[in-house]
């Protein structure tokens, strides 16, 4: 007798705590007002719905003027600046939520450890363990520079800190044993000291005495997430992370990338269904397949001003003046960066022969295309999963109610008809989310 | 003029009491926030200007040289992230302040500017920002020093703190959101501004990358005693947390800060001085003495509690000396100086054992019944001048909030003493409302 | 011609029911239908977009009007299974601060001290935000599920007239300053300001006082639906907001033209009566592909004929299998359930029923298609002509992605043109409704 075998992928939504989509024919009324959290808890609550394992809060921490050398295109589209701190919105989120997890990003080249240390801690209890920290290690001088430094380290140095910054937030978290607490009425006792330790971590780059001063998360360690591609960045991320968000483009990639990450964790000692490797998409819904494909036209008919708005945000990310090449000749091989390595060695593969012009209209953030009717779009996903072996997406889109509802109310009831992503939680936590299949 | 006077509610992110006979399963279950939750929905119920979070960063194990004393007992340690708590606080309330407590020693300003700038988005106007330098070594460690600055250098590294994270705040003009469909404009850049800012212990560039907090500046308290920390309140804060003990000190010592205030070129009125107190409630008169006496009983057969504390708060090992003598002449610390100060003043030769049951964290003993301790509220407040009170958590349970939320809450109120609503939808316009 | 500002509610036309369930966009709509999280949503999603009230219907039987069986019905979730409105306006209450909310509450079935206690207490719970859509109760199957036959349709007027004459009383049988609080004498209310009625009418008796306290809007904003002559009648003497779906501009005219006259009859001021009508507006990204939307439905719906004759039976509570589709309903057949509704759907009589059931909508007084913007201009450019007051959206199908595309699409683009409120002005339903 052969038990069927499970099929089922994860989803979860990738977003910055920024405005909603303001400018879309969708984007409601809420421009001004989205830093109060309203449109985001609606938001969480119908991905909950939808069972989603997560939700990602990216972040940054600058305000970009990279880009012609001012500041102007790019708070002119609002993507990249203004931004809140998601980890206080990920602990509003979670306290109206019951199941969905929700990771925030922090980086740690800038917030001391102690203090990550024990914010997460505390985001992790307040929502009974369904916290995640997106680790990583901040890639703009301009952030460097908010926080008192001419420049950020070299790339692979940050990563080492990174290590040895995961070692001492984890021990952070494990200086309280479990079942330190006992509030034991006879000796009048509310915690068992013998239970806590101080670690005295003395590090290259950090020290802390410790212990941490609340109880181990309820996770133990709150979920850990990381989007590196670089050499460093996988080697990290196969050591240390639950889950990862992955960059690669097209089927054969994404395979690829998966099974060197599962080879790199194995190696690392680790069981590799212990970290799920998750894929961008931006699924293009409508009623019928020419529809979609018509809306998908309408946006690819705007060129300009597509290629404007990711020459900005190219430019933010990477801190390369993307004003200053000709659009219609290749990126010159001199353009380098300190901050997203991978991301700017998958893009010159990407545009190997092409002009910088034919590159950014054909680029894409997603990994693999997703148009069509909800019947269509789960046609697409099956087949990218089934081929690559796991574990899961990352819906990156405009977070207008419509466009949202699309996914929550027409995709994921496609998927879970076909027993494809989960209709029930079986676990509390985040990790079980993760873990669960 | 009105003879109104604030009230605001002093406590930290800690278990509630346990053993009280009163704690439900608060004491277990205090980290899911739930009890905060309805805690701070009764003192909105009851019009509290605020609730304001104290907070501390260690496990201290001053006393006895152990931890074992300050955990078995559950009172400074653990502690959760007050800064975690505040937006589920936020969301569940409309017009109460929150006040959340950020060490300037350890936060990196950029990222306190941004935080704090959040939370006042997150709760439309109704945040505040505790300044506190720290005072423990212990905790300096944590942050990988080795101690902290000494007690006036933190006072002018604060001071420049201060300075920089406003600046961070005023780099947004209030209006650089423009919104502009049909030029595809959401932010105008030239209302955004780096700053530039090299100090003598900070630098940044800025601009903060999030939009002007709701209040311009959210609400800045803090708490400072020796003349450092007073002249820092009053060139900063809106609202000076105070402990003078008696109400000629009280007076003095408003009338010192709203003195400083003017020469800073402040308007007085404009810095709000709160006495913290402990209102001690009774069904009647005697009833009320009765549980003072029965609280006092306590201490004097189990000092360690009130030893536990000071031993943190001053980061020195009360359990070394004899509990049926003073405190020695030659214990110094590096930490709350005024504390220690204002404590050997008071002490004034006490035992430490009957100094535990003697002593207070109030600036003035109110007991009685609700009626009554509204009336001494009133005049001391008649004799000070202003401003309020601050409730401090005694003993931190569900019971001890429902008598003054519902209690003291009223006679207050039907007295003219206490707001019986809010005039407005920022923490600080509720602050200065009268 | 200017514009004005007009009024929108949303109109819940399958009230506490199942709403889009086997339909793309559906989501959790089979199987959560009976919680109150999706309507959550609704009623703060246009709350956000500027709407003054959530209007929901009800009714209290499984039909069987067509085919004589409950299996159409039952095997597509039309008309039933349905909970009551009036609990979820209790919760909705609680989860807007707002919006207005209206609840459908059938004269016929209940007694004037059950609704008038009701609604007070909603009233209160909302803050002054509850509105009661009168209706006589149309259907002979909910009459015996109360245990009677359903009374001839004038009947059932004039039994609501004195209905709501005694709800009225039992609100008004607390002075306003009879509750006191006055905790120092110890006196909650006065009793010499709360009064008996010993109401003593045709068709209902009660002795009263109400034992509720007299509510923030005193009685709720009263709708109604009345198309017949008792039916106008009975809005114009007492209504705030009339609901209407004369189909066309000239009768949309003609029937607001003619409910304003009543009113004045009764000696109202007619602003203060509100006509309001039912659209579907249709959208898109552009407006061919809201059309290309529209284009399928229709084809979808001559497929579905069976679907929309039982629909039509279940109004009029007439089995309309029993007649030939290609042949005009005969000339005496008329409904003792929605009695102009039915009468405006037979025409007349040069049609055949395919040829009606086809071509007339159950609500739609006129059609909207387009983009947002679009739809704005055609909301605009109706009300011009028509004069006011304003239009309930009934949202078909009823998902969230339709939701949105109203509250974050249409309400925007109305805003921008200056047509609906992007504030509410005051706290109580009835003043936000006479606002403007």
């Amino acid at each position: 007798m052969t038990t069927p075998v499970d099929q089922r992928f994860h989803l979860a939504w990738f977003k910055s705590f920024t405005p909603h989509d303001w400018r879309s024919t969708w984007s409601g009324s809420e421009e001004r007002d989205w830093m109060n959290g309203d449109s985001h808890v609606d938001f969480l609550q119908a991905l909950e719905r939808a069972r989603f394992d997560f939700l990602m809060l990216e972040d940054s921490l600058m305000v970009s003027d990279t880009y012609a050398g001012t500041a102007e295109a790019s708070l002119a589209q609002g993507g990249y600046a203004p931004k809140g701190d998601p980890a206080l919105l990920a602990s509003m989120l979670l306290s109206e939520t019951r199941r969905i997890g929700v990771i925030a990003t922090m980086s740690s080249t800038f917030v001391p450890p102690w203090l990550l240390a024990r914010m997460s801690a505390t985001i992790d209890h307040l929502s009974g363990g369904r916290f995640g920290w997106n680790c990583v290690t901040s890639s703009e001088n301009r952030a460097a520079q908010n926080f008192g430094m001419d420049a950020l380290p070299p790339h692979d140095e940050r990563y080492e800190r990174a290590h040895e910054y995961v070692d001492l937030v984890t021990q952070l978290w494990d200086s309280w044993e479990d079942g330190a607490v006992v509030m034991d009425e006879e000796s009048n006792t509310y915690v068992d000291h013998t239970k806590v330790h101080p670690i005295h971590f003395e590090g290259r780059w950090h020290r802390s005495r410790g212990p941490l001063n609340l109880p181990r998360p309820p996770q133990g360690h709150p979920v850990i997430c990381q989007a590196g591609g670089s050499p460093a960045g996988k080697a990290f991320a196969a050591g240390n992370a639950d889950v990862l968000l992955s960059l690669p483009k097209g089927l054969a990639d994404m395979k690829r990338y998966r099974d060197d990450i599962r080879d790199l964790a194995e190696k690392a000692g680790r069981d590799p269904d212990d970290i799920k490797v998750m894929y961008i998409i931006s699924p293009i819904l409508a009623d019928t397949d020419d529809e979609a494909r018509e809306i998908q036209a309408a946006m690819n008919a705007n060129v300009e001003a597509g290629i404007k708005a990711q020459m900005v945000n190219w430019s933010a990310t990477m801190e390369i003046d993307f004003s200053r090449f000709d659009l219609d000749r290749p990126l010159p091989d001199d353009a380098t960066t300190n901050g997203h390595q991978s991301t700017l060695s998958t893009f010159r593969r990407f545009a190997a022969g092409r002009t910088l012009r034919e590159a950014f209209t054909a680029y894409r953030t997603e990994a693999i295309e997703v148009v069509g009717s909800p019947a269509t779009a789960a046609d697409t996903l099956q087949e990218a999963m089934e081929f690559v072996g796991g574990d899961g997406f990352l819906v990156m889109g405009p977070t207008n109610r419509r466009y949202v509802h699309e996914i929550t109310e027409g995709l994921v009831p496609e998927l879970q008809r076909r027993g494809l992503v989960r209709t029930e939680y079986a676990g509390a936590q985040l990790r079980d989310h993760l873990r669960e299949f | 003029m009105s003879d109104m006077f604030h009230l605001g509610w002093f406590g930290s992110f800690i278990p509630t009491t346990w053993t009280s006979g009163w704690d439900g399963t608060d004491a277990a279950d205090w980290l899911n926030g739930r009890f905060y939750v309805d805690k701070v929905r009764t003192l909105e119920r009851a019009c509290f200007d605020f609730i304001l979070f104290e907070d501390s960063s260690m496990v201290s194990d001053t006393y006895g040289g152990s931890s074992e004393a300050t955990l078995k007992r559950g009172g400074w340690a653990p502690k959760g992230d007050p800064m975690a708590l505040a937006p589920i606080l936020a969301r569940a309330t409309e017009r109460i302040g929150i006040s959340i407590t950020a060490s300037t020693s350890f936060y990196p300003p950029w990222m306190l500017a941004r935080s704090i700038a959040t939370l006042d988005h997150l709760s439309r106007g109704r945040v505040g920002w505790n300044i506190v330098t720290s005072s423990e070594d212990l905790a300096a460690k944590n942050f990988g020093m080795d101690a902290l600055p000494p007690h006036d250098e933190r006072y002018a590294r604060a001071d420049e703190y201060v300075d920089l994270v406003t600046r961070l705040w005023d780099s947004w003009d209030a209006d650089a959101l423009v919104m502009d469909r049909e030029r595809g404009v959401y932010v105008d850049h030239t209302k955004v501004r780096p700053i530039d800012f090299v100090g003598k212990y900070y630098r940044s560039r800025g601009p903060l990358n999030t939009l002007r907090p709701p209040q311009g500046r959210p609400v800045l308290t803090q708490a400072g005693g020796s003349p450092a920390g007073r002249r820092f309140a009053s060139r900063y804060a809106d609202m000076v947390m105070a402990l003078p003990k008696g109400v000629p000190a009280m007076k003095e010592y408003r009338d010192d800060i709203r003195a400083r205030a003017a020469a800073e070129g402040r308007d007085p009125d404009s810095v709000k001085v709160m006495y913290v107190v402990s209102p001690i409630l009774g069904e009647t008169h005697q009833h009320a003495l009765d549980r003072k006496a029965q609280k006092d009983a306590a201490v004097r057969a189990h000092p360690e509690g009130q030893l536990i504390g000071w031993s943190g708060s001053m980061e020195i090992d009360f359990s070394t000396f004899d509990l049926d003598e003073p405190l020695p002449d030659d214990v110094q610390t590096n930490g709350h100086q005024s504390t220690l100060a204002n404590f050997r003043k008071w002490a004034n030769g006490r035992t430490l054992r009957e100094a535990c049951v003697a002593y207070r964290t109030e600036s003035m003993e109110l007991i009685g019944t609700p009626d009554e301790v509204a009336a001494q509220m009133g005049e001391a407040m008649e004799e000070v001048g202003g401003d309020g009170f601050l409730i401090w958590n005694q003993p931190h349970n569900r019971r001890y909030i429902g008598e003054i939320a519902d209690g003291l809450v009223p006679a207050l109120q039907k007295r003219g003493l206490m707001r019986t609503g809010y005039g407005h939808e920022h923490f600080r316009d509720n602050l200065l409302e009268f | 011609m200017t514009s004005r500002m007009f009024h929108l509610g949303w109109f819940l036309g399958n009230g506490f029911g199942v709403q889009a369930w086997n339909q793309e966009w559906a989501g959790t709509g089979a199987t959560d239908w009976m919680m109150p999280d999706q309507y959550i949503d609704l009623a703060r999603s246009i709350e956000r977009g500027g709407f003054d009230f959530l209007m929901m219907e009800d009714s209290v039987q499984i039909p069987n009007a067509y085919r004589g069986s409950s299996e159409y019905y039952l095997r597509t979730a039309s008309a039933a299974p349905k909970q009551d409105p009036a609990v979820l306006a209790g919760i909705l209450s609680q989860f807007t601060d707002q919006v207005g909310i209206v609840a459908t509450l059938t004269t016929t079935f209940y007694h004037p001290f059950t609704v008038a206690r009701m609604m007070s207490t909603l009233d209160h719970v909302s803050r002054g935000r509850i509105g009661w859509n009168i209706v006589t109760g149309s259907s002979t199957y909910a009459a015996k599920n109360f245990g009677f036959d359903m009374p001839e349709h004038d009947l059932r007027y004039e039994m609501a007239d004195e209905f709501v004459e005694l709800a009225c009383k039992l609100w008004d049988s607390w002075e306003p300053d009879a509750v006191l609080a006055d905790v120092e004498k110890g006196v909650y209310a006065d009793h010499t300001k709360v009064h008996t009625l010993d109401f003593e009418g045709k068709f209902y008796s009660s002795r009263g006082p109400l034992n509720t306290t007299p509510s923030p809007q005193g009685r709720p904003v009263f709708l109604q639906a009345g198309g017949s002559e008792k039916g106008k009648d009975l809005a114009a003497k007492y209504v705030e907001a009339i609901i209407a779906n004369p189909p066309g501009v000239e009768k949309m005219k003609a029937y607001r033209e003619d409910i304003r006259r009543r009113a004045v009859e009764h000696g109202r001021d007619p602003d203060s009566i509100k006509v309001m009508y039912l659209v579907s507006p249709v959208f898109g990204e552009t407006d061919a592909e809201a059309e290309e939307k529209l284009a399928r439905r229709d084809r979808a719906k001559e497929s579905n004929i069976e679907g929309l004759l039982a629909g039509r039976s279940h109004l009029a509570s007439i089995d309309l299998s029993r007649f030939p589709l290609d042949e005009p309903l005969p000339d005496d057949l008329i409904s003792n359930g929605h009695r102009s509704s039915f009468a405006n759907f037979k025409g007349d009589g040069t049609q055949t029923l395919r040829e009606r059931i086809l071509a007339h909508s159950a609500t739609d007084a006129v059609h909207l298609c387009g983009t947002p913007v679009t739809v704005a201009a055609q909301m605009d450019e109706i009300m011009q002509e028509v004069g006011g007051d304003g239009f309930l959206i009934v949202g078909t199908p009823m998902h969230r992605r339709y939701v949105a595309e109203v509250t974050d699409g249409l309400s925007p683009a109305l805003r921008r043109r200056g047509l609906i409120r992007d504030h509410f002005e005051h706290r109580l339903l009835r003043d936000n409704l006479l606002a403007f």
